[in-house]
């Protein structure tokens, strides 16, 4: 036994390294502020104080989140159909469909953006379509819709292959007992597959949220710069003004609102669970 | 007799010199430069295609090249102790390298070159004597309008006021960085653009806030080349190399130099103070000024060469860029600045940029 735990010391420097201590330097710097020559940096709160203090960040933070909320409600309802036709297949047709699923993801996502930018362009192909038939152009980039539909495309498959993965988990039986004892397929469906498809749903709502809530990128590409996320706003502390400190206190207050949200998740799950083993 | 041992020892010396410099090896390089490997830290899509391996062909040296895509994120490597033979920043940033002693003085007499150097990038105020830098690429910041959407009469009537001239609405980029964005506030309200007068900061942070409200920009960076190249907008605000590449590629396309006055900018050649090589990035500072290296560079990427030859040839009649009013930075007008480098502006108009950026829609 005490030789298998020596294996574990490599992960666990590993982890220290990789980890731990970026997260210790976030905490440091959130914590703190550039000082004078002589003293090289001082503790404050100022940081944390900026940010709750001026209403443009905290409008930053309500739309970001307000997106993330969206995009993962989206996914979810555009999903859930899907991963439950899959998980009703069988056979070659299920690995092809699965498959399907998971080949726009080998694609890197910075290429999938920049190919909807040529896609929604003022004179791209859906205008250069719709020209042809003497209609549009409508402007379709740089807009809400642009960046939702953006966000929701490239995130989710991880909704679809939660959610199908915990429905080809279950046990066909139930189904067959709920019919056999006279449910219909709607009755069979609300009280049988739904909750327990449950957890693969809240843990594709996780996987979903989280990258949608810290997004910079899909924003920046399909916003036109106009659609500030909060993710936009500590890139801009750490690459363009160069203020490591307040971009670590954002970095640290997106944590916890990121760690609030999954244990609340993780609550709902349980009794989800408990509700379930009725 | 005298004379013939002369004549010989001249002959070997040009032998051995033609050794050295046509058939060179790693070997020789490490003997004459202490290394044959050379860190190079440049702007991305920079340099022209030839530039690096024939430069490696007739040292006989490896170059590591690496690009970054802001002053700010090359500042932030170097600060983290990364170490490279040569960099090229922008004005504003080498005066800040300079300031915190992260730069190497030059050695001149190892770049004999510099006498290339076009007319429009000596004596900068950021390094008059070249004591720490040589200049790269030079340009300025203009108007890029479509001829057949955009009547050039409103664009000289109004300057950089037609690009808030609801007429042209939803029909224009901006440039996605605070530095040019103010830049365009600053002119256009007849400021100097490195004013840190409080009250001309909040009138150009209220111009383009109103132009955002008003004109539905969209703030785009490198995007502004295929986007225009397109002609998806008939507007933007437009650095003079892109610009001119933009112009090559669609005819529709016109520059326009606004008379309030611009950014004249230039990036140049440094070597960091932690330089591990530096004797061989005095060598590669030297090439880059020669007459080949600096035409390919300068035709591959648009951008107005540091070399005067070259500039008068690409420009002239037959050149590469015969008639492209973007190639040519307009050169001794006094309304024209170059950026100084203030942290405390910065960190300032940053800030005011997200808030523009994220201004109620």
């Amino acid at each position: 036994m005490k030789q298998f735990r020596n294996m574990a010391l490599p992960y666990i420097v590993w982890s220290v390294i990789m980890i731990i201590l970026p997260m210790l330097l976030i905490v440091m710097y959130a914590f703190t502020e550039k000082g004078n020559d002589v003293l090289t940096f001082k503790v404050t709160l100022n940081n944390f104080i900026r940010f709750f203090s001026d209403p443009i960040f905290l409008d930053v933070l309500k739309r970001s989140l307000w997106v993330a909320v969206i995009t993962t409600v989206m996914c979810l309802l555009l999903g859930y159909p899907v991963a439950y036709m899959i998980a009703q297949t069988s056979g070659r047709k299920k690995v092809m469909l699965v498959l399907l699923i998971t080949i726009p993801m080998w694609i890197n996502m910075l290429v999938r953006t920049y190919a909807w930018v040529g896609i929604l362009q003022d004179k791209g192909l859906i205008n250069t379509i719709l020209g042809f038939f003497g209609l549009g152009p409508i402007t379709l980039i740089y807009t809400d819709f642009a960046v939702i539909l953006g966000m929701v495309y490239n995130f989710i498959p991880f909704m679809i292959l939660q959610i199908y993965t915990s429905l080809s988990k279950m046990d066909k039986s139930y189904l067959e007992a709920a019919s056999d004892l006279g449910a219909n397929k709607l009755q069979s469906f609300l009280n049988i597959t739904l909750p327990l498809s449950l957890p693969g749903v809240l843990s594709g709502i996780t996987l979903v949220f989280l990258p949608a809530v810290s997004s910079f990128f899909i924003p920046k590409m399909l916003g036109g710069g106009q659609y500030v996320l909060i993710g936009n706003v500590i890139e801009s502390q750490f690459l363009t003004s160069g203020n490591w400190n307040f971009g670590s206190a954002i970095s640290l207050i997106m944590a916890v609102i990121i760690m609030i949200s999954l244990y609340i998740t993780k609550k709902v799950d349980k009794t989800g669970q408990s509700e379930g083993g009725k | 007799m005298k004379k013939v041992v002369a004549v010989l020892l001249t002959a070997m010396l040009l032998l051995t010199g033609c050794g050295g410099g046509g058939a060179a090896s790693g070997e020789d390089a490490v003997e004459k430069y202490g290394s044959d490997t050379l860190k190079v830290y440049n702007w991305g899509e920079y340099i022209g295609e030839n530039v690096i391996s024939n430069f490696e062909k007739e040292f006989g040296v490896k170059v590591v090249y690496e690009v970054f895509d802001s002053n700010e994120m090359m500042y932030t490597k170097l600060q983290a102790g990364d170490s490279y033979d040569v960099l090229v920043p922008s004005d504003y940033m080498i005066e800040r390298l300079i300031k915190e002693d992260m730069l190497q003085e030059l050695d001149l007499s190892l770049i004999p070159n510099i006498s290339n150097l076009a007319d429009g990038v000596k004596n900068l105020p950021y390094d008059p004597d070249n004591t720490y830098s040589v200049p790269y690429f030079w340009g300025s910041v203009g108007i890029v309008y479509n001829q057949n959407n955009v009547d050039l009469a409103d664009l000289e009537a109004e300057g950089y006021s037609i690009l808030k001239d609801t007429k042209y609405a939803g029909k224009i980029y901006m440039y996605d960085s605070e530095r040019d964005s103010f830049m365009v506030a600053f002119k256009a309200l007849g400021y100097s653009m490195n004013t840190q007068n409080e009250d001309e900061i909040q009138a150009a942070y209220e111009w383009l806030l109103e132009q955002r409200q008003t004109m539905d920009p969209a703030y785009v960076a490198d995007e502004v080349i295929d986007g225009m190249i397109n002609g998806n907008k008939d507007m933007a605000v437009v650095y003079s190399g892109d610009a001119a590449t933009i112009l090559a590629e669609n005819d529709d396309m016109r520059f326009f130099m606004p008379n309030e006055g611009t950014n004249l900018w230039s990036d140049a050649m440094v070597i960091p103070a932690n330089a591990e090589n530096p004797k061989l990035a005095h060598e590669f500072i030297n090439y880059i000024l020669s007459y080949d290296a600096s035409l390919d560079n300068s035709e591959t990427v648009g951008y107005a060469s540091s070399n005067q030859e070259v500039l008068d040839e690409l420009s002239s009649e037959g050149g590469y860029f015969e008639g492209n009013e973007a190639y040519l930075p307009r050169d001794g007008y006094d309304k024209d600045e170059v950026f100084e480098d203030n942290q405390v502006l910065k960190e300032r108009l940053t800030q005011l940029w997200i808030k523009v950026k994220a201004g109620e829609q």
